[in-house]
């Protein structure tokens, strides 16, 4: 086997020509390039690593965090709910306070109206009590009832007791000497004549007396003078009704 | 197009020009083609290269066959392959595309030259001792022949010689006894025959290419190891003593 020394130099040299150019295009590139990509997916990685670091970080903050205000959450829902339970319990009571005030000022109004309501039936019990009997004793007897009135008033006044009429002189003396007869009709002037002198005969001389209309006084006439009074009216007989009457009706409402 | 005739062993025999003693024969012409297409095709590929994730079909490409490389030296160097990279890669890349280009009609292989394989073995028995003492020295280079003493010395040469003379005769026997197989069994056989001889041609010449690399890559490894394993042992016994 013939080797030509010039073509196996030749080689040799082409081989070590190909070797250079190829560490030069070829390999020394091609390896920087990967080492490089090597080292950025490294370089990466890394960042990678510590941002994951980092994000965990974050996240146990976050945690920590949000624990915090969780707890937060519960005390100010705990402060809340008891404010609100304190406030609720002092707006029950204002409110209780205020239907307690309404249910008062009701009893009240009702025990208002209770009284106008018996007062009203007393005066319209008064007055028909009074036309009754008038009619009555006009029909029965044939005589006018103020003049039974007068006559009975005359009586009371001649059935006076010695001490009663004292007092009473002692008053119409302290009292400048006037006599006021209130009556809820007029008093004819025979009856006047008979009034005064039953008076000059069972109490004292030298008084004036003063007749006032009064409709107020039912059915009746009463003499005033300085605090003493000798008076017949339906009052006390209708004040005796009016209380049977009030009994009778409570006693309804406490049945039904 | 016969451009090696059957009764010619080699394509050293086909010269295209000559004076003197200078001389250009088909293996010159075919070696700096296929150095061509190698620097060519690398340059293009490697012009633009880019080092985001990124990447060409072709940069992979050529990615994937220096990782491939650098994994194996680094099997048998366990470091700084980088550094082996250039002639290893070289020897694979140079001889594979010259055995593969076989296929190509009129192309012949440089590797079917034993000028061309022997210039190729003459580099690793080269690089062998360059490596060895650039690593770790001449004299504990030198030293690894007299071991484990002097009468070894001779036997180490030998090794050294034959081993380079195998790769040399390993390499041109396949290529050449392959170019010449399928010659002769298209001048007897139907077609369908050598079509099959030439793709088992394709396997054959990529093997070889890589055994060749591979071997030279011991080559030198054992050599390193060599004098890494007397250089272990020598500190072993120093701190014994001490």
């Amino acid at each position: 086997m013939h080797i030509d020394w010039f073509v196996f130099l030749a080689q040799i040299f082409n081989f070590l020509l190909l070797m250079y150019l190829l560490k030069r295009f070829l390999y020394g590139r091609i390896l920087k390039a990967m080492d490089d990509r090597e080292a950025k997916i490294v370089a990466r990685f890394a960042e990678a690593e510590e941002l994951k670091v980092k994000a965990n970080e974050a996240a146990e903050l976050y945690e920590k965090r949000n624990q915090m205000l969780n707890d937060k959450k519960e005390v100010m829902l705990n402060e809340a709910t008891m404010a609100a339970d304190a406030k609720r319990k002092e707006l029950m009571d204002k409110v209780r306070e205020e239907v307690d005030a309404v249910k008062a000022r009701w009893q009240d109004m009702l025990v208002r109206e209770h009284d106008a309501f018996f007062y009203d039936l007393r005066q319209r019990a008064a007055k028909q009590l009074y036309a009754t009997a008038r009619k009555a004793l006009a029909d029965l007897a044939d005589v006018e009832l103020e003049e039974r009135i007068v006559d009975e008033f005359i009586r009371r006044v001649k059935a006076l007791d010695e001490e009663k009429s004292i007092q009473i002189r002692k008053a119409i003396s302290g009292g400048g000497n006037k006599i006021v007869i209130q009556s809820a009709f007029g008093i004819s002037e025979p009856r006047q004549a008979q009034i005064e002198e039953a008076l000059k005969k069972q109490i004292t001389n030298g008084f004036t007396i003063r007749y006032m209309q009064q409709p107020d006084i039912v059915s009746g006439i009463e003499l005033r003078v300085n605090g003493h009074k000798v008076a017949w009216s339906l009052n006390e007989y209708l004040e005796t009704l009016v209380e049977s009457l009030t009994e009778t009706l409570q006693k309804e409402a406490h049945a039904a | 197009m016969e451009i090696v005739s059957l009764n010619q062993i080699s394509p050293d025999q086909v010269i295209i020009w000559s004076w003197n003693f200078i001389v250009l024969n088909a293996t010159i012409l075919y070696t700096w083609l296929v150095m061509a297409i190698l620097v060519v095709g690398s340059w293009f590929i490697t012009r633009n290269l880019s080092s985001a994730t990124n990447v060409s079909r072709w940069q992979h490409f050529l990615e994937v066959i220096i990782s491939i490389i650098r994994g194996e030296i680094s099997e048998m160097t366990k470091k700084g392959a980088d550094k082996y990279i250039p002639l290893v890669g070289t020897l694979f890349l140079f001889i594979c595309v010259s055995n593969v280009l076989v296929v190509v009609p009129g192309f012949v292989a440089p590797t079917s030259s034993m000028t061309t394989t022997a210039a190729l073995a003459t580099c690793v028995f080269i690089a062998v001792p360059f490596y060895g003492i650039s690593r770790n020295g001449l004299f504990h280079y030198v030293r690894e022949y007299f071991q484990p003493n002097f009468i070894f010395f001779p036997f180490h040469v030998m090794g050294e010689l034959s081993r380079t003379l195998a790769l040399t005769v390993r390499l041109f026997g396949n290529i050449m006894s392959h170019e010449k197989v399928v010659g002769i069994l298209l001048a007897v056989t139907p077609f369908l025959f050598p079509v099959v001889m030439q793709i088992l041609g394709l396997l054959i010449g990529v093997i070889q290419a890589y055994i060749f690399a591979i071997l030279s890559m011991v080559y030198i490894a054992s050599a390193l190891s060599a004098e890494d394993e007397v250089h272990h042992t020598e500190t072993k016994k120093e701190g014994v003593s001490a």
